[in-house]
Parts: structure tokens; sequence; C-alpha cells
């Protein structure tokens, strides 16, 4: 029923001991308490606000138990800002009005961050594409696509 | 920042904004994210079936699992607290408003009703307790057809009235029966006579704007200070009155607090809901913590089910394509009805008296029947009941247009109301505006010439294109006039501005932000007042322990409401500094001598005469000596804005589509609004609402769509299943710009975005009609799914053929 | 919303210890790929597994090798490798198509094509595209037995395959591809890159002047699973790629030997037409693919 588990969270170790049914985004939100990740499915799986990366691939944390994470490295929204500066997307997001209400904004800001490492110069359509795992209510999209090609332009 | 941008200049600037920062570093506040020493978890067992009597509930089983610490079903909880309805949130309509509580007694009136609950200290114990609670039902009949519901011998689905009939009225005519006859009889002779009459049945389906984050609630108790609740809220002040009222605790005892940031709402979480009156009861029950955050499931089953309507209606119209008078038989579907301030009607009532839109149309015969159902109760979706009117409206519009061989836009515009203020046959007031304008420039930046000859082009070639248009003339906040009648409170706007000893300026208002960007924009009108940076403003909103009352943060009312109420209570503390000012320096100056610029205040009759804002600030506040006679100490006012009269903005959406005919699939080419929002305070924020709506507007209009299946099952509970469009679904919103300032407000701002996606069902539907028309197709019903459309294209081949 | 209690989890290096672990696991262990089916099901407590056999670090069956006999792409491979896969363009496109669309990006960095066969969902891309292709499963018991199905005989009913309990899919395996072979796949649903109302995997091979000479055709998305149609392979046989009424006629002939359902989504004409108008887009580029090879 419970596991001894180590999970790196943005380079800090946790070493728990946990039941073996914790959904990882639990975990990080719950036993990290690192809230900026967010849950927005029962158990489908669509919305992507509680997308994380692991080993620097990003994937929807609601559909992870804490136990398959183990040994493994967690990169979540907080870990974003490197000694205290802002990533280019954050700072493109809050340029061009990419959020709203803010509630997809961290697990979109951990898709496109990897997703830019795999395209570092996306078109208008491929970035809406990488965005299907990510539904956001607020914006109609419009902004956050310009935000992320202007992040890319910036990484350049 | 230059020195020289501070001061005026803050109106309209695009400001980034400044809750960014905590909500891209994860660092936002949510429901979920609060957490409270020994803090317990509900969790909702709900119903499995839409109508059946509940014969037994054996909760014994959960009872004795391990961490649960307790479980109540319905039966118990409405021996412990009084039953809604509660005057507080029942609008002075005359309606029928159901007796019920937070968990069914005796029968469940929907797929997804609580039946009981469960508290216990894990999260995913009090799941394992929820799975071993035994309810017995008995089947009973499912009224799912709002029309047959209507029927008097139809099953009941509230045993307390003597049919279905939740609301029943005319919108048109007076008050009195006899006047309303006489109406009917003037308008149906109008009918008799004119040269054009068009009469469809429209039928809109259910649908709504579900926001990403969930509904919550976490509730604390206090024996000597009382409840303490955070609730995901758009009127953490109703909500707070309502509590007292039905858990019977002392007003004074009772604190809502709006978490500061939450994920959307959109309308979904305006009303008084049932769930958080067990929360908090269940808190005080157990002398602990408790909370509750929705699941999605939960969410998609219960709240955010809006816009089912059918509208039986006619135009009459004379051959030049003007409108003579609009007669409209409106049914809804409003579920169990079971839902504080809003119960399930007040959607489809606004929507009726919004039907007209922005047209001259003085001859009006507009009725309305709301029926209960086995369906979710409806509840509120940014386009308040005007979603579906606006659908049949601009849709019968654009049919009168081709009936009579005109340009769509043409007849629109001819028809639109040029001289203000006007009021509609349904008594609605638009106080200002230029319609004709946002329509125009609309057209022209659209280019509707150069589009009708790329169509005439593609038409040769075998390809269907086509353009529709959809207008709007949305509520822009309510004034108290009308919602003190519709929803039993005020509808001032209200803010407090306190400055403090070195110069900054703290906000704090009744309301809550959604992700509406208020702490932006509400620095903006006071850096804009004060002549001090934005970066020296703070706002907070949404505790009642320390904010004038609000009406909450509902249809659009910032932009016009809120706004001016800061506006006010600054221009009122400036007035004091003034005076001061005056008194200190010995010159006799008036207040308007004085400009707040820069941080500085300077008489204007000799500039060398200045001090800054700061310096003065911390005179008056901690040095309040020598005063002027009668002058009392503090910087720090209460506003409270009230409208001469309710306010509108108007907008004018365009689509261009191509449908390929083969499949009646399409793909939006180009999606343009045109706007009128008055004067702009943050041009981003409000753009921002803009594109935001117009894509839910897409969204409902194609994919979203609750199922019920023929016993009532709710089958679209996952975002699986109830689709929202994804980034890849939908095009780049254009937003064009036609203002006309409001001369109402102290800034000539408008409130915008409750009513944005309203156009977006018209412009869409009469787009694919438009591409459609060689093959004489028409859109009435929505959604707009390709499977539909292709169906239509084979009908019409097949009558063809 | 959340799982039922688990009572263990275990991690294998190897087949072998896999194999040792879910027989150890008992009647209701489970393994655990990628978990993007498995995660729902679980959440939605459609299934209680009591033990869970994480397959993540069984190196030996990750990954796409090539031999002389074929392809071998292993139960661990991720869709976002398939998607990327050079080795699987033109004969074998198909399974590019289709894992380059499932669901989003993020689930295609988790979800396995041994995930989607063994769950075999009502409506996915894979297994459709895998009978499309005439790819086999390699299959590993308790007692070391390896087996190998074709995926006709493999895949069943929605979520019912020919795996016993405790028996693990190692790989699929593709024959070299015959010279002038190409296949495809394409899905329609509501929204982008949504499971599919109607998926249509096709291949073929041609001769040196285009004539087809062997076809396969598959559908997902109808009610009895993935399933492939005799009666189109026939009309497509012998067919040339600009004969598009004849190929029209092929999916006809599928639209009218399957059972079509309807749904929420589309009623039976329109998941009909739907067969038709992918089935006619998607042979058009496994036509091309055969020609060109890539
Ligand atoms: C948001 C979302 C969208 C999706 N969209 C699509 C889509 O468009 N098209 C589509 O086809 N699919 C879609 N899927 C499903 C996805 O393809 C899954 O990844 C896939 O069905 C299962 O693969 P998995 O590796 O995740 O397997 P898991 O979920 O881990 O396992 C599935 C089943 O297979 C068993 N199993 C796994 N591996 C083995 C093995 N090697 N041997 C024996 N048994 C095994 C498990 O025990 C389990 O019963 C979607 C899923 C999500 C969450
Ligand atoms: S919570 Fe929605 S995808 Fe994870
Ligand atoms: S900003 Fe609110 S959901 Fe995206």
């Amino acid at each position: 029923m419970y596991k001894d588990v180590t999970i790196t969270i943005n380079g800090e170790e946790y070493q728990e001991h946990i039941p073996v049914r914790l959904l990882l985004v639990d975990f990080i939100r719950d036993v990290a308490g690192l809230t900026g990740t967010h849950v927005g499915c029962t158990y489908e799986g669509v919305c992507g606000a509680c997308t994380i990366q692991i080993d620097s691939e990003a994937v929807k944390s609601c559909l992870m138990l804490a136990v398959q994470a183990d040994g493994h490295e967690v990169a979540t929204v907080e870990g974003l800002a490197q000694d205290g500066k802002l990533h280019p997307l954050q700072e493109e997001f809050n340029e061009h009005h990419a959020l709203q209400c803010g509630y997809c904004t961290p697990g979109i800001l951990m898709n496109a961050e990897e997703f830019l490492k795999e395209n570092p110069d996306p078109s208008e359509d491929e970035i809406r594409e990488a965005l299907i795992g990510n539904l956001c209510r607020c914006t109609g999209y419009v902004n956050i696509v310009t935000a992320i090609k202007s992040a890319a332009e910036k990484m350049a | 920042m230059t020195d020289t941008e501070a001061g005026k200049g803050w109106l309209g600037r695009k400001l980034k904004r400044k809750e960014d920062y905590r909500l891209t570093t994860g660092k936002g506040n949510f429901i979920g994210d609060i957490q409270l020493p020994g803090m317990l978890h509900l969790v909702f067992v709900r119903s499995l079936h839409a109508h059946a009597k509940i014969v037994n509930i054996d909760t014994s089983a959960a009872e004795e699992l391990k961490g649960v610490v307790a479980v109540i079903a319905g039966k118990q909880l409405a021996e412990e607290i009084l039953l809604m309805p509660q005057p507080i949130v029942v609008p002075n309509i005359p309606a029928n408003h159901p007796t019920f509580g937070p968990l069914a007694i005796g029968k469940v009136k929907f797929h997804g009703e609580p039946v009981a609950a469960i508290v216990a200290r894990d999260k995913y114990v009090a799941e394992d307790a929820a799975e071993l609670v035994m309810v017995d039902y008995e089947m009973l009949p499912y009224v799912g057809d709002m029309e047959a519901a209507l029927a008097p011998d139809a099953t009941r689905v509230h045993e307390q009235f003597d049919d279905n009939i939740q609301y029943e009225s005319s919108l048109t005519g007076g008050e009195e029966i006899a006047d309303q006859e006489a109406n009917d009889v003037r308008v149906a002779k109008i009918f008799e006579e004119a040269d054009l009459v068009v009469k469809r049945r429209y039928r809109c389906h259910r649908c709504g704007v579900t926001p990403m984050e969930p509904r919550g609630v976490v509730a604390d108790w206090d024996h000597a200070e009382g409840l303490s609740a955070w609730i995901t809220t758009q009127r953490p002040h109703i909500d707070r009155l309502a509590l007292s009222d039905i858990l019977s605790i002392p007003a004074e005892q009772v604190r809502v607090m709006a978490p500061r940031d939450q994920g959307g709402a959109f309308g979904t979480k305006a009303p008084f809901y049932r769930e958080p009156i067990l929360i908090c009861h269940m808190a005080r029950k157990l002398g602990r913590p408790v909370r509750w955050i929705e699941s999605r499931e939960e969410h998609l089953m219960s709240i955010s089910q809006e816009r089912d309507q059918i509208h039986d209606l006619e135009i009459a119209a004379r051959s030049d394509g003007r409108i003579l008078a609009l007669r409209d038989r409106i049914i809804a579907d409003g579920g169990d009805g079971c839902e504080g301030v809003y119960w399930g009607y007040l959607m489809p009532f606004l929507g009726a008296v919004l039907l007209p839109s922005g047209y001259d149309i003085p001859n009006c015969d507009i009725k309305l029947k709301v029926a209960f159902t086995n369906k979710a109760v409806l509840s509120p979706a940014r386009s308040f009941g005007s979603y579906p009117a606006r659908f049949a409206m601009e849709r019968a519009m654009h049919t009168v247009a081709r009936e009579l061989g005109l340009e769509p836009t043409a007849v629109q515009r001819m028809n639109l109301v040029t001289e203000f203020p006007y009021t509609t046959a349904t008594g609605f007031n638009y106080d200002s505006g230029n319609f004709i304008k946002v329509l125009d420039n609309l057209v022209e930046k659209i280019d509707l010439t150069g589009f009708r000859r790329e169509q005439e082009e593609a038409r040769k070639q075998g390809r269907y294109l086509g353009i529709g248009f959809g207008l709007g003339a949305e509520a822009s906040g309510m004034a108290s006039e009308v919602l003190v009648q519709m929803e039993n409170q005020p509808g001032y706007g209200a803010a407090m501005v306190r400055v403090d000893p070195r110069g900054k300026v703290q906000v704090c208002d009744g309301d809550c932000s959604q992700g509406q960007g208020h702490e932006t924009t509400v620095a903006q009108v006071v850096a804009h007042e004060m002549g001090i940076s934005p970066d020296d403003v703070k706002h907070s909103q949404g505790d009642t322990d320390n904010t004038p009352f609000g009406c909450g943060t509902i249809g659009a009312r910032a932009g016009s409401y809120k706004l001016s109420a800061v506006a006010q209570a600054c221009r009122h503390i400036k007035e004091k500094m003034s005076r001061i000012a005056a008194h200190d320096f010995s010159v006799s100056a008036k207040p308007e001598d004085f400009d707040f610029i820069d941080g500085e205040i300077i008489y204007r009759k000799d500039t060398n005469i200045r001090t800054t804002f700061a310096e003065l600030a911390y005179r008056i506040v901690m040095t309040p000596l020598d005063l002027p006679e009668g002058e009392e100490a503090g910087l720090e006012h209460t506003a409270y804005f009230e409208a001469a009269m309710p306010m509108i903005c108007f907008a004018a959406h365009a689509a261009i589509v191509e449908v390929d005919a083969t499949t009646g699939q399409f793909e939006i080419k180009r999606y343009m609004t045109s706007e009128d929002m008055g004067r702009v305070i943050n041009p981003q924020i409000v753009d921002g609402q803009i594109t935001g709506g117009v894509v839910q507007g897409i969204s409902n209009c194609i994919f979203e769509e609750f199922v019920y299946d023929d016993t009532g099952q709710q089958l679209t509970s996952t975002l699986e299943n109830y689709k929202l469009a994804t980034a890849a679904d939908v095009p780049h919103v254009e937003v064009t710009h036609a203002p006309t300032p409001c001369p109402y407000t102290p800034l000539g701002s408008r409130g915008i975005g409750e009513g944005v996606p309203g156009p977006v069902p018209g412009a869409l539907s009469n787009a694919v009609t438009d591409a459609l028309e060689p093959l004489g197709v028409e859109i009435t019903e929505l959604p707009l799914r390709p499977n539909v459309i292709w169906k239509l294209i084979q009908q019409n081949r097949q009558a063809a053929e | 919303m959340y799982p039922s209690v688990i009572d263990n989890y275990v991690r294998p290096k190897s087949v072998d210890e896999a194999i040792a672990a879910i027989v150890d696991g008992g009647e209701d262990a489970m393994f655990i790929a990628g978990g993007m089916s498995l995660m729902q099901a679980i959440k939605s407590r459609l299934v209680s597994p009591s033990c869970l056999v994480d397959l993540q670090d069984v190196s030996e069956i990750k990954g796409i090798s090539s031999d002389d006999t074929g392809l071998r792409i292993g139960a661990m491979t991720r869709y976002r490798e398939m998607a990327n896969a050079d080795k699987l363009r033109g004969a074998y496109g198909a399974l590019v198509d289709a894992a380059a669309h499932v669901g989003d990006r993020q689930v295609r960095n988790r979800g396995t094509i041994g995930g989607s066969l063994c769950w075999n969902y009502i409506a996915a891309c894979t297994p459709a595209a895998c009978l499309g292709i005439g790819a086999s499963v390699e299959l590993v018991s308790r007692t070391g037995a390896k087996r190998t199905l074709v995926a006709d005989d493999f895949l069943g009913s929605p979520l019912e395959t020919a795996r016993e309990d405790n028996e693990i899919l190692v790989a699929v395996t593709l024959p070299t591809p015959e010279p002038n072979t190409g296949s495809a796949y394409k899905k329609w649903g509501l929204v982008a890159d949504a499971l599919p109302v109607v998926g249509v995997a096709v291949l073929v091979q041609t001769d040196a002047a285009g004539i087809c000479l062997r076809a396969r055709v598959a559908f997902s998305g109808l009610g009895d699973g993935p399933c492939r149609s005799a009666a189109a392979e026939q009309v497509l046989i012998g067919a040339r790629a600009d004969e598009t009424s004849k190929i029209g006629e092929a999916f006809e002939a599928a639209a009218a030997e399957l059972e079509v359902q309807a749904d929420m989504w589309a009623d039976e004409d329109y998941r009909r037409l739907l067969m038709r108008e992918l089935g006619k887009e998607v042979t058009a580029t496994a036509f091309n693919r055969a020609e060109t090879g890539s």
C-alpha cells in the first residue's frame, strides 16, 4: 500500500513514504506543496492544467501515479524562472497578455517550454497543434500563440 | 516608463498586468491551494438517475470506514438547517421557486443531484466511502422534453406545484393583461398587412462556459468568531447574507472570502449554489475546517448548462427591408430550477428582454415560458440568456434580407437604433452609442464588397464560401433599477480608496476578479486620477470583512460601475487634498486649480507652488495639525456609483467560412469583430475579453453540447465528451474598434465582456447559410455540426431532384 | 477521481522479471505502460488493480529496430518515437500518421504502441493502423513461451484481445516492405486530434505501372472495434490512383459490409460518408507513398 520514493522536483530531492495510489499531481501539490500545477479534469486527462515535465518531457501529472516518478526529475512551473530571472515564455506571456485567470497557464508554459526545444522556430499552425493538450477558456488562444512565437524569437 | 509618461495618460494604455507575475510563476492563490490545519474533505454522493424516489439510503458501511468523520443525507440535513428558497436570493419576479436543500429529500430530480455527503480526513478515503453508500431508488418517469413538460398532464418535477411551468409571461405590452392583449392584436394586424412575413423555429442547444477551474469551498468555524468561508464566487457579499439566513448564523459572524485568484467563471460562479451551504454547515457541526473541491464531472453534471431555448420567431417586414414587427414564442428548459438567485428562468427572461438586440422594432409581441424538467438547472453563462436570442434574431434578419433579395448587412443597418437614449419594446434601455458606425467599420474592414467578388469566383469553381454577420447590444452592467427587481440586490458599483501616509493607494472592493485583470485596471484608474504610478496602487477585493458591499463581478460591471466608483472615490480624496494644499500654501484656490501629475500636486496659477503627493499624504494622515476648519483627519473614501440609466455596449461580428459540401465540414477562414466599449482603460485587457468570448461562442456553437439520453442520463460529464475548442480548432480572432465614449460614466468607459459570445452563433450560422445558399440550405438549429449541415445538404439535393 | 487502494507497485527491469512480477501480483495485477488509458480507468475506478507492474524500465522492449526479416517495434515504444520514425515512412506510413495525431503531445510523450494494442479501445488509432499495415504482435507467456499473432487474430471486440492474463506483449513486427508499397491513416473527430469518430488505414502495393496488386483496408471508430473490410480490399485490387470513382466504390462496399453505429458524434449515414471520404483521401496518400517511397 505504501512505497518509499525519491522524486526530484525542480532540483530538490523529496524522499517520501507514500501510498501507491497517490497521483503525481497530488504529490506535487500536497506533499511538495507546489501548488502552481493545477487540476481541471476528473479522470479524463484532457485539460492539460496539470502539465509538468518528467526528465524534460511534458506530461500530464494527473495521469501518473507518484510512484511512477520515483527516481525521475520533475520540473514544474515554480522552477521555470532561474535565479530570479523569468523565462522568456513567462515574460512574453505577460507582455502579450496571454493569460487571464491564469489557471491554464502553468501547464501551457511547461508544455511550450519543451515544445520550443523541439521546434525553436514554429509557425502559428505548429504552435496551435502543440497546444491541443492544453485547454484555455479565457483567452481564445490568440495571445498565447503570439506570446509563444515571440518567446521563440527571443530565445533564438 | 519615462517620467513624462507618468501622471495623466494611464488610461487607454497597454499596461502589463500586475497579476501576471504570480500567475506565471506558480504563485497564484486559488481555492485548491488553501490549506488549513486539520482540514477535512467532503465528497458528494450524487444521483445515478434523473427522476427517482429515494427509498432508502444505507450509509453504515461508509461510516465504518477508517478515516471517515461524518456521513450525512438529505432527511437528516433538513432537520439541521433551513431550506431554500431564502428571500435574499429570490428575485422580485413572479415565478415558482422550488423548495430544496443541499442534499435531495425524498426524490432526485436530475442525474447528478447530491444525495449524500462524506466527510473524511483524506480525500481518497472520502471517495472510497462514497462508493460504499447504498441508495435504493424507485424510478419515476423522466421529464426531459421541455414542450412535453409543459402539457397539463405531464409528470410533475416538483409536486409542490400544479404543473411544470416555472415562469410564464409577456415581455411586451405592459404589466396589465388587457394592455398586453391589445398589444398582441395591434402586432397581429401589422403581420397581416406586411409585405413579407418570415416565420421559423430556432433551436439553441444546451451548452455553457465551463471555466477551467471548477468550484470549491473551504469553510472554518470558530465558536467565538463564527464562520469563515472561502468560496469560488462572483459575489461574496450575497453569499454571506444567504449563508447567514439559511444557516441561521448572525450576519456579523459570517465572513466570506473569494480566493485571490479564481480560474475563470463567466457567470458560473454567480449563483448561490447548494453545495457551499453544506460545506459551511458541516464545518460548524464538526467544529473543524472542511473543504470541497468540485470535480470536473460534478461541474459538468450540475452547473454551467445554459442556452436551452426554442424560439418560434416571426418577423413582419416591408419590401425595402424595414422591420415592422416581431413576434416570438420562447420556451426554455430550465431544468429542476433549484439554484439561488437565478432559479433557471432568469437567463431566458433576460434573453427575451434583450431579444430586439440593437434594432428599432417598436412593435413586438414576445412571450416566454420556462419549463421544469429533470435536468440540471440552467445556470448563468456569459451572454446570459441572450446567446439563443441573438441566434434566432440574427438568423431571422438574414433570412428577411435574402427573401427580399437584399444584402443582409443592409437590412441590419437600416433597422439599427440611431437615437439615444432608446427604450426597447421589452423595456430595456440603450443609453448611448453609434451602432451604425460599429457595423460600417466592420463591413469596411472585412471588405464585404471584395468578399462578394471572391465568393462569386469561388462559386464558379464549385467552392462554397460564405460570410455572416451577427450583432448584439449587450448590457454593460445593470443599475439598481433593474437589479433590485431582477436579482433582489443593488446595482451600484462600490469602492473604498485609501491613501496611506507614504502616498501609496489602497483600493478595496467587494467584487472579485476571475481573470478580468481588475488589479491592473483599478491601478490605471487611480494612477490617472491621482497622477501617481500604477505601481503605487494596491488593490484587494472579495473579503466581506473589509470591503464595501458589492453586488458582484457579474454582467460586465467592472468597466462601467466599479471603475466609476474608484474614479469617484479618488476625486473625492483629491478635493480634500486640494483644500488642504490651498490652506497650507495660503492661496485661495478651488480644488480644480490643482493638477495631480507625476506624483506632484501643482497649483496651476503659480506652478512654483507645488508639493509631492506623498508629502501631502503624510502631512494629512500623520500630522493632522492646523487643518482647515471643519476638515477631518485621514484620506479615505468609499464611493458608490449608481448609473443614471442602464448602459450597454454594442458589437458586430463577421465570420467568413468555407464549407465542404461533400462532408458538411467547414473552416472559419476569418473572424472579425467591431466593438464599442466606450473609452478603453486597457486595450490589451479589453481585446483579450473579446477574443476569449468569441472563442467561447465558437466552441459553444460547434463543439459543445450537454447530451441527455432518453432516460435522462447525462452523457457529457467529461471533457472527452463535452468538447471544448482547442487552439487548433479556432481561427485567429481579429478585433477592431469603433468607440463612442459613454456620457454616463465619469471616465466614459463601458463595461464589456459579458455579452461577447452573443453575436457569434448569428455570424457563424449566417456564414454557413450564405455559403450554402446555392444549395438552399438554411440553418435553424445549433450546434452547427458537420453531420447536421451535411444532412441538410442531402435533404435539399433530394428535394431538388 | 482518485484511484482505489493499490496494494503493490513493482518496476521490473526485464521481460522475465515482468512476467514473474505479474504472476506474483496475483489475479488483479496489471501492467502499466504509458498509463494513458489505464490511468483513466483506474481513476474512474473502472478497474482496481491490486498490483501495478510498471514496464518503464524494461529497456529490451523499447525502440524500433530492423533486420533482414523486417521491422520490430518494441511494445514500450512511444507515439512520440513512432511519429518521428523514418524507418516507418512509406510502406508503414499509416503508423506514423496515427501516432502523430494521437491525443496531444503530452499523451504522445507517454502512450505506447503496446498499451494501445492491449487496451484496444473502441475509438483507437493504433489498432486500426496495425490491422491496415498487416502487423503482427509477439507475446511472451509465464512459461517464457513466445507466440506471434497477426493483428487480425490479436485484436477482438473493443477492450478485448487474444492476450492471456500474464502474457506480455513484447513487440509489434512488420515484414520487410515489398517494393512499391505505401500506407496511410487519417481520422475525423469533432475537435483536432480527438479520438476518431471514424479512422481509416489503407495499405496498397502496386506494380510498376501503378496498379494495385495488394490492398489492406481497416477502420477505427466502428462499434465492433477495429476491423478490416474484405469487400473494400477486393475492389481496390486492380485500381489505379486516378480511378477515384472506383476507389469511392471500395469504401461504399466497406460501408455496406460493416456494422456502422450511430452515437452522439455522428449518425450512421454520416459515419458511412466519413468512411468513404476519408477512405478516398487516405488511399490517394497510400498510392502516392507507394510510388514515391516516402
Ligand atoms: C487525452 C487523451 C487523448 C487520447 N487520444 C487518443 C487518440 O486520439 N487516439 C488513440 O488511439 N488513443 C488516444 N488516447 C489513448 C492513448 O492512445 C493510450 O496511450 C493508449 O490507448 C494506451 O497506451 P499506454 O501505453 O498509455 O497504455 P496503458 O494505459 O499503460 O495500458 C493500457 C492497457 O494495456 C496493458 N498493457 C500495456 N502494455 C502492455 C504490454 N506490453 N503487455 C501487456 N499488456 C500491456 C495495460 O495493462 C492496460 O490494460 C488518448 C488518451 C488520452 C489520455
Ligand atoms: S487535470 Fe486535466 S489533464 Fe490533468
Ligand atoms: S487564462 Fe483562464 S483558462 Fe487560460
